[in-house]
């Protein structure tokens, strides 16, 4: 009768406790859709296969040195050929595909129980007033 | 004090308990406990999690649209106190809850309605499809009389 949810997770990602450690950190939803933006802003590289790629600096540290980077997965890749098979995955399609909705905020999870915000000094804003004629029915009560 | 919502699950963050995480952008998150912290790191959309607020909002599930939700409000510009304020807000706090609890018990008496009649169908519909697997006599004589299944055979009597 309820909805069933398939589990999701590749085989790959054995220990989630492993891979959800502060120190093993990914990007969040929310920075790679900033990351994009200002991406498209650029106007570089074409997003949904991820090449060409814009012009990167060699860094020594990364994989690949940092030449071979999905944006949308926040990875980098040893070779072209890795980063093709990873573009061609499963999971880089899916995230493309969760990316494309707006990313969960703080103000969501505020506005699911009501809780707005009121930066009106002293004298009241236009909102409060139609709550009040709205509530007409409340103050009456409180009143008699 | 102010009292917080959890990012995860919506529901308030009292003082000394749960967790906050500042990210190195210096975006803070709050969380009301562990299970909402885990869920946060293992990159879970709140929106899809159906213990959430944010899913029972985005599904229907919860009032939303109501004067009565109005009321609570963070007020960065702090207010100046005055007695008969504080006293009339206390006598409509304890007023407006009533109000809510009331409105929401209409919500979900209207949600309902119908719940009933669909689950007695498709319960009729599961014994139609498993009819043979009732023993009783007595109870396939009582299922036939109120013509919920058929005669056995009569199927084929017809098509002869």
């Amino acid at each position: 009768m309820t909805r069933m949810r398939r589990k999701k997770n590749p085989h790959n990602i054995r220990d989630v406790k492993r891979a959800s450690r502060t120190r093993a950190r990914t990007k969040d939803l929310d920075q790679i859709q900033t990351d994009i933006a200002a991406r498209v802003a650029a106007g570089v590289g074409d997003l949904v296969t991820g090449v060409p790629q814009p012009p990167r600096e060699l860094d020594p540290d990364l994989p690949g040195l940092g030449q071979f980077y999905c944006i949308h997965c926040d990875k980098y890749f040893v070779t072209q050929p890795a980063m093709d098979v990873h573009l061609a995955s499963k999971p880089h399609k899916k995230r493309i595909k969760v990316l494309k909705e707006p990313a969960f905020t703080q103000a969501e999870a505020e506005a699911a129980v009501g809780l707005r915000t009121d930066n009106t000094r002293g004298k009241k804003s236009s909102s409060a007033m139609n709550v009040e004629t709205v509530h007409a029915g409340i103050f009456a009560d409180l009143n008699a | 004090m102010r009292l917080e919502k959890c990012f995860f699950c919506s529901s308030t963050v009292y003082p000394g308990h749960g967790m906050m995480f500042v990210r190195n952008d210096a975006k803070q998150f709050r969380f009301c406990r562990s299970k909402c912290h885990k869920n946060f790191k293992m990159k879970r959309n709140p929106r899809k999690v159906r213990w959430t607020k944010a899913f029972r909002v985005a599904a229907g599930k919860e009032m939303t649209v109501d004067a009565s939700l109005e009321f609570e409000k963070r007020r960065n510009i702090p207010v100046r106190y005055d007695r008969e304020l504080m006293a009339t807000t206390l006598k409509a706090m304890k007023r407006i809850q009533e109000i809510k609890a009331k409105r929401e018990r209409v919500f979900m008496k209207k949600r309902m309605a119908g719940k009933k009649d669909q689950e007695r169908s498709e319960a009729l519909k599961l014994v139609q499809k498993n009819v043979e697997l009732i023993q009783t006599p007595a109870l396939k004589k009582k299922l036939m009389e109120k013509k919920i299944i058929s005669a056995p055979g009569s199927k084929d009597v017809e098509m002869a």
